[in-house]
């Protein structure tokens, strides 16, 4: 009896291992790796041919070594802290308006007969179906007839359309899972449409919310094809300027610095709201 | 996120396939591209691996070219310099011959990354006109051969312009408020920092070259003054809106706005598209082809040099996409209607007035580039 709890663990412990050993190295490959290559690369001067400047014994006269140049750059220039407000602003707008779109359409989901849901999320995830760039195409012959092509307006637009699947999603699978249970036992106490909407449903589906928005700002804020596209004259987000800096003026540490320093916000953020929403739940 | 060395394309190729569900693509050469890297003339064994622009080939060239040499043209293709170079930087090898501009021979040469061209190789290297040899990328033309150029200049809607007595031979009308009154929402300019700045650099009078940051100020005061009247920043859409009617007056490059008007006549619009280079000058961005030191078949590459420097091949370029052409010998067979316009074709004056653009150090990269953020955000 002992032994076989004790070969049963092993083997548990075996095959949590094998489970998360894989997305565990993924993660270390493909995400901690690069991040270290550009928290140095963010500390060095950038090349005369791009890339980066020698760490050591560059020519006499170049600029060789560590240098926290860059990060004085950032925060001893307006503009840089005005471009990340703008494009942090676009991200929420988007993630709001992704939120009172989806929120609808996953309850709907989520209310009908079963053997309709899987089709209606097939037809919410088609779109994917096309390459992203045709659909943001697709826009600029839409728009263009009503003059509101390279606008603010456009640029909003394109970013609802592209990530309002990713906010439907996670909402839906949260609403499936509700126990209707609970609505006709609200109906009893006496709660009418809307209270047992705001009191049962709603609280119930904030996690859903949650990942929906994290899905949805973290992507908006670095985008810059959308942007480019369809955005005028100002709308420029931080997204552009580190793919300018890195492609444009080949400067790889400023965009690097600027791309840490947009990971930090979002970490920021995401800290910020994990904890707002904790004491939310604390409370409720 | 795309990786942005395959984004240009996608764009390109994205541009082309929505145009066509709309039902108004223009005879699109993307297609065309798409066959080149399987194109096969079923002759084993040689082959020669050519990295170049987007169209940047007639397909008829490349097929007599195969013919000659008995080998099959790989071509792979790129859209600007910094996705080339970006490409070779990660590690690429294999290609037999580029086609960079000027300042992207310079980042080459200094880079190590090219053979040097063996002149005794290529007799017909005399037909090229002296104006276009020996440039600052590449004294003496050690690595590189020109191939062909294109101008950076204004494209426009010739009735519009004329309905509105706006001048058409000087920069002052994408800058001077004046002008860009009659013309609000129906501009763009180039999304590109080096290309914008030497327009405004050129119109103050100064090198498109400048790195003076009190120049580069007034530059930017010109750009940001102007700002306001602009419909946008744009680097591919222009021919589209160009052919359309939606903007009356573009900065762009020449070959791009001899395809406007190409598409402009073709769908029998009631206007025209026109192009010149302003007076003040403009930038001239000459392509060469150089020998990358991966490439296993130098010797094909010597080929293709003396091949693409024969006259007529050098000469249906022109024809086909309404580049420059840098070759003598292919004068007299470049169709009159492109040879005659002196936008591309300037005379000995003009000529004077052309820039190269040169790779800027980079402390003022990062001050234009500083500069161009304030553009943006502003």
């Amino acid at each position: 009896m002992h032994a076989d709890t004790s070969t049963r663990t092993r083997s548990g412990r075996l095959t949590q291992w094998l489970v998360s050993g894989p997305p565990f190295v993924f993660l270390c490959i493909f995400f901690l790796v690069p991040a270290a290559i550009m928290v140095v690369a963010s500390v060095r001067y950038p090349g005369e041919f791009g890339a980066l400047a020698p760490l050591f014994g560059g020519r006499p006269g170049e600029d060789s070594g560590i240098t926290f140049e860059n990060y004085g750059v950032f925060f001893g220039d307006w503009i840089y802290a005005q471009i990340f407000a703008k494009s942090f602003g676009v991200a929420l707008a988007t993630t709001l308006i992704c939120l009172v779109m989806a929120y609808p359409v996953a309850l709907l989901i989520a209310r009908s007969p079963r053997k309709y849901r899987d089709l209606m999320v097939l037809l919410c995830v088609l779109p994917f179906a096309s390459n992203f760039l045709v659909r943001v195409y697709a826009w600029m012959i839409i728009l263009g007839p009503f003059d509101l092509l390279f606008s603010r307006f456009a640029v909003i637009v394109g970013m609802v359309y592209v990530h309002l699947p990713f906010m439907i999603l996670p909402l839906y699978t949260n609403l499936e899972k509700h126990d209707p249970a609970l609505l006709d036992a609200a109906q009893d106490l006496g709660a009418n449409a809307w209270n047992r909407f705001w009191r049962v449903t709603f609280p119930l589906s904030l996690p859903g919310i949650f990942s929906g928005s994290a899905l949805v700002f973290i992507p908006v804020l670095g985008m810059f094809a959308i942007p480019e596209i369809l955005g005028g004259k100002d709308d420029w987000l931080v997204g552009n300027l580190i793919k300018e800096s890195f492609l444009g003026t080949r400067d790889w540490p400023f965009g690097s610095m600027l791309s840490l320093m947009l990971t930090a916000a979002v970490l920021a953020i995401a800290a910020g709201a994990a904890w707002l929403a904790k004491r939310g739940v604390a409370r409720a | 996120m795309l990786p942005p060395a395959r984004r240009r394309l996608l764009l390109a190729l994205a541009a082309t396939a929505a145009l066509a569900l709309a039902g108004c693509a223009p005879k699109g050469d993307d297609g065309k591209q798409a066959e080149g890297e399987t194109r096969a003339t079923g002759t084993a064994g040689a082959e020669l691996h050519l990295y170049n622009w987007n169209n940047y080939l007639a397909e008829e060239t490349a097929k007599k070219f195969e013919e000659a040499c008995k080998c099959r043209l790989v071509q792979d293709y790129y859209s600007d310099n910094e996705e080339m170079l970006a490409k070779l930087a990660a590690g690429a090898t294999g290609y037999d011959l580029i086609v960079p501009t000027g300042n992207a021979v310079q980042t080459l040469v200094a880079q190590g990354a090219l053979r040097e061209i063996d002149h005794a190789r290529l007799p017909r290297l005399a037909d090229i006109k002296p104006e276009f040899l020996n440039q600052f990328f590449d004294p003496g033309n050690r690595h590189s051969v020109p191939y062909a150029y294109s101008v950076t200049l204004l494209g426009y809607n010739a009735e519009k312009l004329k309905e509105l007595g706006l001048p058409t031979d000087s920069w002052a009308v994408i800058f001077e408020p004046r002008h860009l009154e009659k013309l609000q929402g129906k501009v763009t300019v180039l999304d590109s920092q080096r290309e914008l700045f030497a327009a405004a650099l050129k119109y103050l009078g100064h090198s498109a070259n400048e790195t003076d940051e009190a120049k580069l100020k007034e530059a930017r005061d010109l750009i940001l003054r102007a700002k306001p009247y602009w419909a946008a920043f744009n680097a591919s859409s222009y021919i589209k809106e160009l052919t359309i009617g939606n903007i009356w007056l573009a900065h762009g490059y020449s070959n791009d706005m001899f395809q406007a008007a190409q598409d402009a006549a073709k769908a029998k619009r009631p206007f025209s598209i026109a192009y010149s280079t302003p007076k003040e000058g403009a930038v001239l961005a000459l392509d060469s082809m150089v020998l990358h030191k991966s490439g296993p078949r130098p010797d094909l590459a010597y080929q293709f040099m003396n091949f693409m420097l024969e006259g007529r091949n050098s000469a249906e370029l022109s024809n086909m996409i309404g580049s420059g052409n840098a070759n003598a010998a292919a004068m007299e067979h470049i169709d009159p209607a492109v040879k005659d316009n002196p936008a591309v074709f300037p005379d000995a004056e003009g000529r004077k007035q052309l820039e190269m653009l040169k790779d800027l150090p980079r402390r003022e990269r990062r001050l234009m580039n500083r500069f161009w953020t304030e553009i943006k955000v502003r």
